[in-house]
């Protein structure tokens, strides 16, 4: 037994994050570690890591009894871990970034700079990542910077790896990429935990299974012996369909009509019309443009050829602002940095960007407010203990829902969603899912940004395909993933990612 | 456990005072607890203003040049025949404009806060003095005198100005958009950007009210000193800004209320009284306040770390 975690238990002031954590890991397996939003997962591994300590139990290292108090210590013994919120130093370089902490240094003391950046290079190369060595992280999309994530964690782990939802915001071919990765790891006798919300991935890659919820482990055993809705129903403890489905309505007026949209460098004379109660896919590879779409419809970069209508009148969307005021709401991809104020409570984010619906007479009503959250966080089974508790003390999936009420809030006539369901559990992406049916059913036209393809083909009517910054193509809701893909890369689209 | 070390600086001002009554007999007389007021009020009501700054994720290291400037404004009206009324609100408005293009400059030129008043730290106090000759203004109306000298119902006029000031920007900060908005701006730009606000308008309509807490304090210094000082202020920012930082405030933003910032400036104010009366040095009395400053932080930046 490579790694053996006994009974461990963790509180976070009155929460019990872990309560009986038990996991146990052989070299050269790929251990999953699956569970709910909230229910401890990256908890038990941060404490694996050195990142947070243990407040009881037991973790044995190859039989004998160890604490590590840091991640320094971790590396030590060979375990490092791909953070699901990134840890990086956003003003280094991706070369500085993957090998901080073990800057190859001249004996006289300074850093060996270019071999660093030539050594990052070739990593880049041999994964084919869309990234550069002298790329600065900060700069990096949150796809960019899980990448860097993993090539910093190969390069200083020896013997344990942990993957904490490496791939939620990859697309495919990434996706695969870090499979080979994994597998790589496998053969060498390396001990992998592997976490992910992302069910397609688990039979591709994963050998044992160890389910937690709410903080205790629930079951362990070969994944080959269970199937995925016994793993669904150990998770939540409730049966919740893996697959969703939906029936459209037919379509009504247009509500965002976009016309030759062109950002230099980003997007490329983008032509589209969403119209009221539609859900419109939209597929394309990392750095395709997709997020730059959004961003240029939301007013945070300006357009330099194009217009915008919404509900059939030009509008001018020279900022969030404006956007906002036009009826357009954004579910950004970077909860930590666009999405949340991160040290303030879970109802004064839900409710930041409609003040107004909180106000009477230009005063908040904090009534109403407390009312508001607690009704999202029932609804959106958020794990909180109150609307009052700050944002950044929630697990990464309930981060992320808290942003999508944010924006449910607004409710407004335009919803532009990119990667909403990123790190959302099973039981969650569907009622993430029902809350974009309402939506649409109430006449919001809504544009769904996803690098799952799955779910694209569950949620969309039709999906629109971008490359290189263009539309490459229109697909019914029925389509198949071949085809997207097709549209998706029918060059290589591995171009600026930044 | 946590409760207790959110209420620390409380205890802490409980503590001092009781320490005090206990050390000297000349503490708990009226004549020198209304002193204690009449002193901290200026920088209390400095430190308001600043919470709001700090709160925004902002600074403000031009308040003394404010205050100075303000003050030599309102009294320079009034010696050349405005009302006192006109006076003080001349005063105000001057501490207003300041604050407000601090605020414009901030957010327009896109410089960094603690650059900007860095820079009107000199413009402001320059001002002060080119336009008084750096000559102090006398000769003012006695009505004056009891904006920071009178009382009503034998409480100091400043007291009750203070507790006014002290409720609107609590209730500006819990229950308005502003301090809603300030608290977003300072905890998260980009998320603040986000999510519609008005960034800028925010940010500069925070340094606007901080500019006019600062020139009401400043027509209160001129007041008491019964004299327009064009050098009145100086140095004040300082303790304004540890006011904020004993009371709990953070200057990554995002963090601060009324009643820290209250209590830390009468933790300030009890330390120096204290130490006046017990013939302790002024010199000392710096090393300990400096010494305050550090250990409020620290002990704050302890409780959050356990939370984390
Ligand atoms: N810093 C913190 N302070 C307080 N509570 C915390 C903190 N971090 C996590 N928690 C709580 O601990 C519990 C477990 O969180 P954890 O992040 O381990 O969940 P997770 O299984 O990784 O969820 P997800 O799938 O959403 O990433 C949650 O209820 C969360 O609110
Ligand atoms: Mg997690």
């Amino acid at each position: 037994m490579l790694i053996e975690l006994k009974n461990i238990q963790k509180r976070y002031g009155g929460v019990a994050a872990l309560r009986d954590g038990n996991l146990a890991v052989n070299a050269g397996e790929v251990h999953l570690l699956l569970g709910e939003n909230g229910a401890g997962k990256s908890t038990l591994m941060k404490i694996v890591a050195g990142l947070v300590e243990r407040d009881g139990g037991q973790m044995l290292w190859n039989g004998a009894e160890v604490h590590l108090k840091t991640p320094a210590e971790a590396a030590k013994i060979g375990v490092a871990m791909v953070h699901q919120e990134s840890l990086l130093a956003p003003q280094l370089t991706v070369a500085e970034n993957i090998f901080l902490g073990r800057e190859e240094s001249h004996p006289l003391g300074w850093v060996k700079r270019r071999r660093a950046v030539e050594a990052a290079a070739r990593l880049i190369e041999q994964h084919h990542f869309p990234l550069r060595a002298e790329w600065k992280v900060e700069k990096l999309s949150p796809a960019g910077k899980q990448l860097v994530e993993i090539c910093r964690a190969i390069q200083h782990g020896s013997s344990l790896l942990i993957f904490d939802e490496p791939t939620s915001s990859l697309s495919g071919a990434e996706t695969e990429e870090v499979f080979r990765i994994v597998r790589t790891l496998r053969a060498r006798r390396m001990g992998v935990i592997y976490i992910t919300h992302r069910l397609e991935e688990l039979r591709a890659i994963g050998d044992r299974v160890t389910i937690l919820r709410d903080g205790q482990t629930v079951h362990r055993g070969d994944l080959a012996e269970l199937t995925t809705n016994q793993i669904i129903s150990h998770m939540v403890g409730r049966q919740v369909s893996s697959t969703y489905h939906r029936d459209p309505f037919p379509p009504g007026e247009p509500m965002l009509e976009l016309e030759g949209l062109t950002v230099k460098g980003k997007i490329d004379n983008v032509s589209l019309t969403l119209r009221a109660g539609e859900i419109v896919g939209m597929a394309g590879l990392i750095g395709a443009g997709r997020t730059e779409l959004c961003r240029a419809i939301f007013g945070v970069d300006r357009p330099d050829k194009g217009s915008i209508k919404v509900a059939g009148k030009l509008v001018r969307v020279d900022s969030p602002r404006a956007a906002v005021k036009a009826g357009i709401a954004l579910v950004t991809e970077d909860r930590q940095i666009t999405g949340l104020a991160l040290p303030l409570p879970i109802a004064v984010n839900m409710t930041m960007a409609n003040t107004e619906g909180i106000s009477r007479f230009g005063i908040l009503d904090l009534k109403k407010q407390a009312t508001v959250a607690a009704d999202y966080i029932t609804r959106l089974r958020i794990k909180a203990q109150s609307g009052s508790q700050p944002a950044g003390r929630l697990s990464g999936g309930n981060q992320q829902k808290v942003v999508i009420a944010k924006w449910l809030f607004t409710q407004p006539r335009v919803f532009l969603f990119d990667e909403p369901t990123r790190g959302i559990d099973v039981g969650a992406k569907a009622e993430v899912f029902d809350f974009m049916h309402e939506l649409a059913k109430s006449g919001a036209a809504i544009l769904m940004v996803s690098s799952e393809m799955q779910e694209l083909l569950q949620v969309a009517d039709r999906i629109i395909v971008m490359r290189q910054g263009k539309i490459s193509g229109e697909l019914p809701g029925r389509t198949t993933q071949q085809e997207i893909m097709r549209l998706a890369t029918l060059e290589s689209g591995l171009e600026s990612i930044s | 456990m946590k409760s207790l070390q959110k209420l620390l600086p409380f205890l802490t001002l409980i503590l001092l005072f009781v320490a005090l009554v206990i050390a000297s007999p000349h503490f708990l007389t009226a004549t020198n607890l209304s002193s204690v007021v009449r002193q901290t009020a200026v920088i209390n009501i400095m430190a308001l203003g600043m919470t709001i700054v700090i709160i925004s994720g902002g600074i403000d290291l031009s308040v003394g040049s404010i205050l100075g400037l303000s003050g030599i404004a309102g009294t320079m009206a009034m010696a050349h025949g405005a009302s006192i009324a006109a006076g003080i609100a001349i005063g105000i408005l001057t501490g207003l404009v300041c604050g407000m293009l601090n605020g414009i400059m901030i957010t327009k030129l896109r410089i960094a806060p603690f650059i900007v008043t860095l820079g009107t730290l000199g413009i402001y106090r320059g001002i002060a003095l080119i336009i008084s000759n750096g000559l102090p203004v006398n000769k003012l109306p006695q009505g004056f005198s009891f904006l920071g000298e009178g009382n009503i119902l034998g409480i100091p006029f400043v007291l009750w100005l203070l507790v006014l000031c002290a409720l609107a920007v609590h209730f500006l900060l819990e229950h308005t958009r502003l301090g809603r908005y300030a608290f977003a701006i300072g905890s998260s730009t980009a998320a603040a950007v986000y999510a519609g606000i008005p960034v800028s308008f925010y940010t500069t309509a925070v340094y606007a009210i901080g500019g006019l807490l600062t020139g009401l304090a400043g027509m209160i210094e001129a007041s008491r000193l019964m004299t327009g000082q064009p050098t009145a202020g100086f140095g004040y920012e300082l303790q304004a800004i540890a006011a904020v930082v004993i009371g709990g405030g953070s200057l990554r933003g995002g963090e601060g209320s009324v009643v820290g910032t209250l209590v830390g400036a009468f933790i300030m104010g009890l330390l120096s009284n204290g130490s006046d009366l017990l013939g302790i040095s002024n010199y000392v009395q710096q090393v300990v306040i400096g010494a305050v400053i550090i250990l409020a932080v620290a002990v704050d930046e302890l409780r959050k770390r356990r939370l984390v």
